[in-house]
């Protein structure tokens, strides 16, 4: 693994990684990113995005717009690389969990499917 | 020492991967008609058996992630989708088969028909995916598993391998025109033992049992003695079925026969022995397919994922969990027979072998991952082997299917 000082990153180390939070806890893997062609030359890394839509346009362009009109971005997440505090096959995030929208899904299932389950856990 | 009762890890994974509704109904079907003549197949099997699931553990204790994690970090997402629906297609027909064979033994115990006892049986694996620790998971079916020794009793028991079986371990009789049939059943052994829902529910176990690098023996040790346990329930099988079934001619077409024949010699003792063997196996297979297909979702998209967390902790793998049981009750419900479903279940495993386990090749030769513990130049020429063989597999699977009329 490079060493984190002066790290050549390439698409490996962030595509697809698992993302992990500072409680440890896993809110999905990365599915795209976004990246700004500055005035200044500079080519820079924005955000880490997240979420069905911009899987689905992984697999195929054609299908984003279909996705983006059925799911109408409820689902994308994007975020910010000040967040992330490492690239490799597990990016690791600054924030808790629960400062992030994406992985609440999870919650709404547990609060609205398996409650009604008995032994959920809650 | 606690460690050491990992080896149920192994014990389970035998007897769920190695034996199941499949393997049961082809080991004695495979005796029933050509003796001994199989045997060589469960043996090439029980080797590619030993390495790919060392392989797999031997990744998840170093690098500290699962096989289907893997898959999609080293491929990106598009590739893993391939091993994704083809493990979907393939588990759904499995696991379907698998509550079927519960339910069967189910049936044997109580004289109700399997048909009614489908659900029974699928409420009992869905309450132990729900809320067992991985523990009991592990250690329930494994000791029930132990049952499967009674096949090796039985064969004592009805006076050991008769000699004139013998020479059938290497020239089996196949009379003409059942090439096709015999090679039919070379497959469906190689792709019913050689199932890839073994690395992704076994590298996860030993995520759950938290292995670390220091596991590295425990694993290998695992791997042994578990897949040797298993190959030795499924050579039993086929002495079995050559002994009993052979000299009466019958050759299977439903579980439910397979086991009263077999039981017959034993009665009211051998049809006990044999329904809980039955039931053991499939409920270890039930629970290690659909947790399999868990986990291979809730990683390859990022979920929180686990047996050892209460279910609200890992919601998405929990749902997942029961939507996929509630495929295969639905599938189940057709009223396919079980042997039939794991039959053709092993045809479409089969076919897709060589996309599921050609992953692991590039996997374990990744340092990033394993750092020093990458292959070995021997394990890399064996794993290239066993993927030659996949592809055969593959390639012959289907055609001989048909050709043979389906076993």
């Amino acid at each position: 693994m490079p060493d984190s000082e002066e790290q050549l990153l390439v698409m490996r180390d962030i595509m697809d990684s698992q993302l992990e939070t500072r409680d440890k806890r896993h809110i999905g893997r990365v599915a795209d990113i976004e990246a700004e062609w500055r005035d200044d030359g500079k080519f820079v890394l924005v955000n880490i995005v997240t979420g069905p839509e911009a899987l689905t346009g992984r697999v195929a362009s054609r299908l984003r717009p279909m996705a983006r009109f059925l799911l109408r971005g409820h689902f994308e997440h994007r975020i910010p690389l000040s967040d992330v505090e490492n690239f490799g096959p597990t990016v690791r995030l600054r924030k808790k969990a629960q400062d992030y929208s994406v992985g609440q899904s999870d919650r709404w299932i547990a609060d609205h499917i398996l409650r009604w389950i008995p032994g959920n856990g809650r | 020492m606690k460690k050491w009762f990992g080896l149920a890890l192994g014990i389970v994974t035998a007897t769920g991967g190695f034996l199941d509704a499949g393997t049961v109904a082809t080991s004695g079907e495979a005796g029933a008609k050509y003796g001994l003549g199989l045997i060589w197949a469960i043996l090439v099997a029980t080797v590619a058996v030993i390495l790919l699931v060392e392989m797999s553990g031997r990744f998840a204790a170093v690098s500290k992630k699962a096989y289907a994690s893997a898959i999609r970090e080293e491929f990106g997402f598009k590739f893993y989708l391939l091993p994704l629906l083809s493990e979907l297609i393939a588990e759904s027909l499995l696991l379907a088969a698998e509550i079927g064979g519960i339910a069967i033994a189910l049936s044997l115990f109580t004289g109700i028909s399997w048909h009614y006892l489908f659900p029974v049986a699928a409420l009992l694996v869905w309450i132990m995916a729900w809320r067992a620790p991985f523990s009991l998971i592990e250690n329930g079916p494994a000791l029930l598993g132990l049952l499967t020794l009674s096949f090796v009793v039985a064969i004592v028991a009805l006076g050991g391998l008769p000699k004139e079986l013998l020479p059938t371990l290497w020239k089996p009789e196949i009379k003409s025109g059942e090439l096709a049939d015999y090679l039919y059943l070379v497959a469906a052994i190689l792709g019913a033992t050689i199932s890839p829902y073994l690395l992704y529910f076994y590298s996860s176990g030993a995520r759950e049992e938290k292995w670390t690098e220091g596991s590295l023996l425990l694993n290998r040790v695992t791997a042994i003695v578990g897949m040797g346990f298993g190959s030795l329930g499924s050579i039993a099988l086929v002495v079995l079925g050559a002994i009993v079934l052979q000299p009466l001619n019958i050759s299977s077409s439903t579980l439910g026969e397979l086991g009263l024949a077999m039981a017959k010699p034993f009665g009211q003792i051998g049809a006990f022995l044999f329904a809980a063997a039955l039931f053991a196996t499939c409920l270890g297979a039930a629970l290690e397919v659909v947790l399999a297909v868990s986990y291979n979702i809730a990683q390859g998209f990022g979920w929180e994922w686990g047996e050892n967390k209460k279910p609200v902790e890992a919601p998405r793998f929990n749902l997942v969990l029961l939507l996929f049981l509630l495929i295969a009750v639905g599938i189940g419900l057709l009223g396919m027979d079980p042997l039939q479903l794991a039959l053709l279940a092993s045809t479409v495993i089969a076919l897709f072998l060589p996309f599921s386990l050609s992953p692991l090749l590039v996997i374990m030769n990744d340092q990033d991952y394993l750092g020093n513990k990458t292959n070995g130049r021997f394990i890399n020429i064996a794993m290239i082997v066993i993927l030659i063989i996949a592809f055969l597999v593959a390639i012959v699977s289907l055609p001989l299917e048909i050709l043979s009329g389906g076993g």
